[in-house]
């Protein structure tokens, strides 16, 4: 039998993570969440998600960029180093209209996408449905 | 500062004076380099980078003076102080006029060098220390407008989200007046948060920065890349939107980011303030001074007494019925402060009942 897909929320919000929660169980998706950086980090390792939706400021202005960072390319997430990640943001002008990861630029590498917040229920669960069907 | 000792350069054709200089700074704590004409000075200003520049004004070839004009140029931090043989008090004039900081008559004495090194360093490390301070505050300001913003957002973007989880029937059915009472809830706190990000763009355009990042545009795929974006709004509101288009790049001086903003601006009124069935059209006419977009829309239109007051921050024209605002009022006021960074303009013609044109005119590369 198939196991449903494991998300990953990691995000300071309390709000966010119980908002979301129903969203992505409606999906018939397993939720895990995560309040910062540092249990994202542990978790992602423990949990071994399949997805994972992570926040950009938490502790820090760039929090979510240094985590996404962490995983892709650090020995220590070798194993999970092909998680999709999708982050969503508040704050415009780093997801927004302005914003474009440019990949590989000071060896930065992006999220696999990424959402402004309020996220659109039918919109989160499409781009999350299309990176686990990859 | 650094640790290293400060670099001095000395510009001379004279050998005698390269060697005396030489070993005066070099016993007074100093690292020193020397150059026998101007363009090996540039070469080794270019390529060492120091804190001090000695310049003989009277050398063969590259004069002292125009080894000033090119050093405001290369390396504006380094401090230059002419050695004048002639020591006429017109030359040594003309080179404090050209960015000399001080200057040095032939012949001089150790004391007389080591004095005015002395001063010009400390002049050097106040210009580097007011350069540091200046960035740090850059910096400073440009988090702390992403902070605010984010303490702002946050709590609103919350509340949407939670609007979006219960309109999406994730808690169960919702309908009827139910459904539409929380539409029109999130419809408010929509407005609230174009408010809020308006406001912030608003502090945002800062002029300097702005000009930091000129480059030449091609204005018309600048246009045309929004128009593709803008068009399911316009759909929606059944507004065609037309750009006439002219061959060929059309070259304007510009921050990409900003007039992308500016114009969004201009393009997404001209849709909103429009009829069923209008239109709004793009046209570009250049001369070779400066290019102008007219953006022309064929709806309700603003009445003379409004015109003066349009780009003014959080002026609206009330509608007759007293219809219910649309926009934040910063709008406008937005795309003046772009376009005027810019150095160019904005001019307003309108007609009411028939449309109003907006024409930016940006400066040519």
């Amino acid at each position: 039998m198939k196991t449903s897909p494991k998300i990953l929320v990691i995000d300071d919000d309390p709000d966010f993570r119980e908002a979301i929660t129903p969203i992505l169980r409606s999906a018939l998706y397993e939720v895990i969440t995560a309040a910062n950086s540092a249990e994202g980090r542990q978790k992602i390792l423990s949990e071994k998600p399949d997805l994972i939706l992570l926040d950009i400021m938490m502790d820090s202005l760039f929090d979510g960029f240094s985590l996404c960072q962490a995983v892709k390319t650090s020995p220590e997430y070798a194993d999970v180093k092909s998680t999709p990640i999708i982050m969503i943001s508040a704050v415009k002008e780093i997801t927004g209209s302005g914003f474009e990861f440019k990949k590989n630029e000071q060896g930065m590498i992006g999220p696999d996408d990424y959402l402004d917040k309020p996220v659109k229920p039918a919109v989160l669960l499409a781009r999350i449905d299309k990176l686990l069907k990859k | 500062m650094t640790e290293q000792k400060p670099l001095v350069l000395i510009i001379d054709d004279e050998e005698a004076i390269r060697d005396s200089c030489t070993q005066i700074l070099l016993k007074s704590g100093f690292r020193t380099e020397t150059a026998e004409d101007g363009a090996a000075g540039l070469d080794k200003i270019r390529e060492l980078g120091p804190d001090l520049v000695l310049i003989d004004l009277k050398m063969p070839g590259i004069s002292g003076f125009d080894v000033l004009e090119h050093l405001k140029v290369i390396s504006p931090n380094v401090i230059p102080i002419v050695i004048t043989g002639y020591a006429t008090v017109d030359s040594a004039v003309e080179a404090m006029k050209r960015g000399a900081y001080d200057f040095l008559p032939k012949p001089f004495s150790p004391d007389e060098l080591r004095m005015i090194i002395g001063r010009a360093l400390e002049r050097r490390r106040l210009i580097l220390e007011a350069e540091a301070l200046r960035k740090e505050k850059e910096v400073l300001e440009g988090n702390f407008i992403t902070m605010v913003s984010h303490q702002l957002r946050s709590p609103l973007v919350a509340v949407q989200q939670y609007f979006e989880v219960v309109l999406a029937g994730a808690m169960g059915p919702i309908d009827g007046q139910f459904k539409e009472m929380i539409l029109k809830a999130r419809d408010r706190l929509d407005g609230l948060l174009s408010l809020i990000n308006d406001w912030l763009d608003l502090a945002r355009i800062n002029k300097g920065q702005i000009v930091d990042k000129f480059r030449p545009l091609d204005i018309q795929k600048v246009l045309e890349k929004l128009l593709e974006l803008m068009r399911p709004v316009a759909e929606e509101s059944g507004v065609a939107l037309e750009l006439n288009r002219v061959s060929g790049a059309v070259l304007v001086l510009g921050d990409e980011q900003t007039l992308e903003q500016a114009f969004t601006n201009l393009i997404s009124n001209a849709i909103k303030y429009n009829k069923r069935q209008g239109r709004v059209r793009i046209s570009l006419k250049g001369n070779a001074a400066s290019v102008s977009v007219a953006v022309e829309d064929t709806g309700i239109g603003i009445a003379k007494e409004h015109l003066p007051l349009i780009f003014d921050q959080f002026y609206q024209v009330r509608r007759d019925g007293g219809g219910k605002l649309k926009g934040t009022g910063l709008g406008l006021s937005i795309v003046k402060k772009i376009v005027e960074a810019h150095k160019g303009a904005i001019d307003v013609t309108s007609e009411p009942g028939l449309g109003s044109t907006f024409i930016v005119r940006l400066p040519r590369p």
